[in-house]
């Protein structure tokens, strides 16, 4: 399969400090809920 | 117990114990590679705070070079059939591809990735599932893309057994052997455990009961083939089953089996990567032993109530892929489970969209930048670092 090209669309909007920026609060949150949203066992669940 | 630095090296002595926490990281078993070596044979490594200094060096030396029209090979990935941490290698090629634009000549070296992954972006996790703006794509797709863009060639399947001067000798998966020039390398060794012996108060051996290879702890190692793996077989305390006051957090515990499916070449020799355990997943094991102590001490009780196996766990991966505060970037990924549960998440590979994606750009930039300062911040035991998770 041929491989997926990053557009020049997308390259705008990967190096757009503004929309970054609103990027930034969004995952930085995600990833806080994500990694600091607990844990636990498999086998009594 | 024998001291390896500083003053007191060689020297032994005893020490006695309540709880003995077996975090010692992995060992850089080099030596498993013939020839790599970092410093020789072209070979360099970033494993260390040392090694990475090193190879800057010679990167630097390079980057001279090819300014004066030296045309370059670059090599970087993993250096043995069983090696883990693709990651690490994968922010390196990227950095490495990153400084060379930086210094103007780009086109003058060939970088290429070479690792024991069936895929890319395998991670030794079997690859994911993830959710990428409004697409879902597999790992394999956004990290060939990135690559692509960054005019990075790919060897998979390739299991490095042997480096000359400037030459990786490897093996695929359909029992060919190849080799690889280059002028510059940074290749992963495989990981082992540190080779320790265990004697109990009368000097009997126990080493059986706590290694293999790494740490035993509260895993099922039966062996059963990669189609009957489950999420159970991963442990949730990481406490010793012979002695339940040792436990062995992080990289230090011996995993059930591999997350990536095995995969042996023609030949018969094994070429996949081993579980990746390192990062964020060590800081939270770490901390739920210490949780585990701490309640044993206050409550005298005997029950482990804190737990967190691999497969209903989270984790981030924030990949630099370039330095600058507004030219940099980053490429974001998380997964949960880290481990894929392919029972819960049976239609998704194992993992839970949403909360396994992925994103590129210069906010990932950023957000490397916030968790290199947050972790030191946390690492110098200031105040409110609990409010940091691990």
């Amino acid at each position: 399969m041929k491989t997926t090209r990053i557009s020049n669309w997308q390259k705008f909007v990967m190096r757009n400090p503004i929309i970054q920026f609103v990027k930034f609060v969004y995952i930085s949150l995600k990833v806080m809920i994500i990694v600091a949203g607990g844990h636990d066992g498999t086998r009594t669940s | 117990m024998e001291y390896v630095s500083n003053d007191d090296k060689n020297k032994t002595s005893k020490i006695t114990y309540d709880y003995l926490i077996n975090a010692t990281g992995p060992k850089l078993n080099f030596e498993a590679t013939p020839g790599l070596i970092p410093g020789q044979n072209k070979c360099n490594s970033v494993c260390t705070y040392t090694h990475a200094e090193h190879a800057w060096q010679n990167l630097e030396k390079l980057i001279q070079k090819m300014k004066k029209g030296f045309k370059t090979k670059i090599l970087i990935g993993t250096g043995h059939a069983k090696s883990t941490c693709q990651g690490a290698a994968f922010e390196y090629i990227l950095n490495v591809e990153k400084e060379l634009r930086r210094h103007k000549v780009r086109d003058m070296a060939e970088i290429k990735w070479i690792s024991n992954e069936n895929e890319l972006g395998d991670f030794g996790m079997d690859g994911m599932l993830l959710s990428y703006g409004s697409h879902i794509m597999k790992s394999k797709d956004m990290i060939e893309m990135v690559f692509e863009d960054r005019g990075i060639e790919w060897i998979l399947k390739a299991g490095v057994n042997k480096i000359e001067d400037g030459v990786a000798h490897y093996e695929t998966l359909d029992g060919e052997y190849h080799k690889e020039e280059f002028d510059f390398s940074m290749l992963i060794p495989s990981f082992s455990g540190h080779g320790f012996k265990a004697y109990d108060k009368n000097n009997k051996d126990i080493t059986d009961k706590l290694f293999r290879g790494f740490m035993l702890v509260d895993a099922d190692y039966t062996s059963k083939p990669y189609e009957e793996w489950t999420v159970q077989d991963w442990p949730e305390t990481y406490q010793n089953p012979s002695y339940s006051n040792i436990f062995a957090p992080g990289i230090a515990f011996a995993p059930p089996h591999s997350i990536s499916r095995p995969r042996n070449s023609k030949n018969g020799n094994p070429i996949f990567p081993s579980p990746p355990r390192i990062g964020m997943p060590s800081g939270i094991t770490a901390k739920l032993v210490a949780d585990n102590i701490i309640d044993q001490i206050k409550t005298k009780s005997k029950t482990l109530h804190h737990k967190g196996s691999l497969c209903n766990m989270g984790a981030a991966c924030i990949t630099s892929a370039g330095y600058g505060l507004t030219s940099g970037s980053g490429i974001s990924i998380t997964t949960f489970p880290i481990v894929p549960d392919n029972k819960k998440y049976a239609k998704t590979q194992g993992r839970k969209l949403g909360k396994t994606f992925g994103t590129i750009g210069l906010a990932g930039h950023w957000l490397k930048l916030l968790l290199h300062h947050a972790f030191i911040y946390k690492a110098k035991m200031k105040p409110f670092l609990w409010l940091i998770p691990e």
